[in-house]
């Protein structure tokens, strides 16, 4: 084979010569001992090194998420007042691509109107595909997404949450995303004092808030709690079954009116 | 010196009948080597794994064991209790049967291997020949898991590996036997005796200590042979650059593609077990065998068995640095094409080692002939031992350095 430059042929400039003779072995062999040597010190962390171990040895180190991390969406609630900020609006159901959320609103138990609060707020999270959309089209920001990703279970039953396994408190969230809460913060709490003004007793209240004698049931995890525990902790039969009944029924009713719509 | 190893002497009773004692014997010194091999398989595949990964950026297998060094028991029990798949178009028997074809070939090279000083289970006089036919029989074994497995993807690796098999068979052998003509004896056994003494002199100079240093790999001969056993070592094992039998990125796993469980684990010992067969059999050629300092003094001390057992541990220092080299060229080289292969080995392995062995007969010629057997041409009778040789390795330096210039520039 001769080197000259033939017609048609492009000479590609390496910013080397050619290497022959077992020249390009050498250097090859130069790389992987440094990379080698690099391997056992520091870790490789910042841009401009290239070489260095980059393994993170995961369940015992972990790397921090990015705030704008999402994984399952979770419900807020007032941290003073146990209010949650959802109205009810149905603006995440109507948007969630799979059609895991299933609300029904809440009425006042003296005059039986509907109020700007959620009486049942079920989410499928086996089914959830993390879109994001009901975080994104929520006006009240009453629906974030968690950072939690750890949720593997021996069993489908604590992947249909309700709404006291969905409810996280304001700060628990502030804690993940401070930026982004600092931004909606002001704009939420203003539209949940305006819900709060048509809310009776302890409608809209998180249900561990609401009924303070359920407390020693698996209460809505604080702020510091792990929140991987939450749907993953074993919830009795009775309670899983009463809720699978509540999602039932959501859907029957859903379906109906559906059927109604259709028809009319 | 070379006495087989007298097991028999420790554990067997003294009435025991002859036969009795010689096959006691041989199944001790056989499960010796079988067990050695495979603790020595599960040790390659780990070092391998930790070392490779260190040099990509990565930590390997860690978590079993301290360091992850239990990870092969692990693997080993999951290949264990897999299940065995036998595809319903494939060849059963020649399916079943190819991973042992494949195996036994190695296991038998390991019986004639110098282990160390006095440690030879099977002192072979055509040492080197058994090893070049009994290797080959493995190849056989390729071809019938190709075969029998009835996959394109089987078929093709295996072809390839019957291929480059043969292809790298030739200068290996051609190479080999520059080093049987320096020796006067294919006995591999006899080999690492050979090289005693100090560095490219050997045992020449009277009076000079016995460092165990006289390796072949010293004199030129031996460094070009020894290079190119190497590269055909790599090539004849499957490593990279010469692993295109089993391109997992091209073919799926070439041969091995249709096995799982315990014949795929059959196949994967065989090769690293070739590996380090391959390695060892560099070290007993090339690096002195158990030969190194510190041997031959323990020995004059009386000391045989201390002796024997700082020459093992030479002799694994020496092959595990090989089976180390031939990691980090995995690391470090990328896959050949077939042309390149085949052009490497024809072009460049052949000529070299044709040359290598007339440098070897040269060396000989010059070496221990007498000047009548020169024909009175060349006066080298006057000349002391170690003289002569410092002529033979400066003419077979030239002729080995200009031959290799020759070869690189007529193919670049």
């Amino acid at each position: 084979m001769s080197s000259e430059q033939q017609p048609g042929v492009i000479v590609v400039d390496r910013g080397h010569p050619a290497t022959r003779d077992g020249r390009g072995l050498a250097r090859g062999i130069g790389v992987v001992l440094r990379h080698l040597r690099d391997a056992f010190g520091p870790r490789l962390e910042r841009p401009e090194q290239t070489s260095g171990v980059f393994t993170v040895q995961y369940p015992e180190e972990r790397t921090p998420l990015p705030e704008a991390s999402r994984n399952l969406p979770i419900l807020l609630f007032d941290d003073d007042s146990g209010h949650e900020l959802c109205t009810s609006c149905y603006q995440c159901e109507r948007i969630c691509p799979p059609q895991v959320i299933h609300i029904t609103q809440a009425r006042d138990p003296a005059s039986g109107k509907a109020v700007p609060a959620i009486d049942e707020f079920i989410l499928e999270y086996d089914a959830c595909m993390s879109c994001g959309l009901c975080a994104e089209v929520c006006p009240f920001d009453a629906i974030k997404m968690d950072h939690a990703f750890e949720l593997s279970t021996a069993t489908r039953d604590p992947l249909t949450v309700d709404r006291a396994g969905l409810a996280r408190p304001v700060s628990y969230y502030a804690q993940l995303a401070p930026q982004a809460w600092a931004e909606a913060r002001d704009g939420a709490m203003k539209k949940l004092q305006g819900s709060r003004r048509r809310r009776t007793g302890t409608v809209g209240m998180t249900p561990a808030r609401a009924a303070p004698p359920a407390a020693d049931e698996p209460a809505a995890p604080t702020a510091g709690a792990a929140p991987a525990s939450q749907p993953a902790s074993g919830e009795p039969a009775a309670a899983s079954d009463a809720k699978a009944a509540r999602l039932a029924a959501i859907r029957a009713r859903n379906a109906a009116r559906q059927r109604e719509g259709g028809d009319s | 010196m070379r006495d087989p190893i007298a097991v028999s002497q420790i554990l067997v009773i003294e009435q025991a009948p002859g036969w009795l004692v010689a096959a006691l014997n041989h199944a001790i010194i056989a499960g010796v080597l079988l067990i050695g091999g495979a603790i020595t398989m599960m040790l390659q595949v780990w070092v391998e794994r930790r070392v490779i990964a260190r040099m990509q950026d990565r930590l390997g297998p860690n978590r079993v064991g301290p360091e992850g060094i239990l990870q092969s028991i692990a693997d080993g029990i999951k290949m264990f209790t897999k299940e065995d798949i036998v595809p319903r178009a494939a060849d059963r028997w020649v399916h079943l049967l190819a991973p042992i074809v494949a195996l036994a070939p190695i296991a038998m090279m390991l019986a004639v291997l110098p282990w160390g000083r006095g440690l030879v289970a099977v002192d072979l006089e055509v040492g080197v020949l058994y090893i070049a036919a009994v290797s080959s029989i493995s190849g056989v074994g390729l071809m019938m898991a190709g075969w029998g497995s009835r996959n394109t993807f089987a078929l093709l690796g295996a072809m390839r590996s019957i291929a480059q098999l043969i292809a790298y068979e030739i200068p290996l052998i051609i190479a080999l036997l520059g080093i049987v003509l320096l020796t006067g004896g294919m006995s591999l056994a006899r080999m690492p005796e050979l090289q005693a003494g100090i560095p490219l002199f050997g045992s020449s100079i009277p009076g000079a200590p016995d460092l165990g240093l006289g390796w072949f790999i010293f004199t030129p001969v031996g460094l070009l042979g020894g290079i190119i056993v190497f590269i055909c070592a790599l090539a004849e094992g499957e490593r990279t650059p010469f692993d295109i039998p089993e391109a997992d990125s091209e073919i799926v796993a070439g041969y091995m593609t249709e096995y799982s469980g315990m014949k795929f684990a059959v196949f994967y010992i065989a090769q690293y077990l070739l590996n380090f067969a391959l390695a060892v059999l560099s070290a007993v050629v090339f690096l002195g065998g158990w030969q190194g300092p510190g041997v031959a003094w323990l020995a004059d001390a009386g000391l045989g068995a201390a002796a024997s057992l700082l020459s093992l541990l030479w002799l694994l220092l020496k092959a595990w640095a090989l089976f180390v080299l031939m990691v980090v060229i995995r690391a470090a080289v990328p896959r050949l094409r077939v042309d390149q292969l085949m052009g490497f080995a024809w072009k460049y392995l052949l000529p070299l080692a044709l040359v290598n062995v007339a440098s070897a007969a040269l060396w000989v010629g010059l070496t221990q002939w007498s000047s009548i057997e020169w024909g009175n041409l060349l006066p080298v009778d006057g000349l002391a031992p170690w003289q002569r040789i410092g002529v033979a390795a400066l003419v077979t330096a030239v002729i080995n350095l200009g031959a290799t210039r020759w070869v690189l520039r007529i193919n670049s």
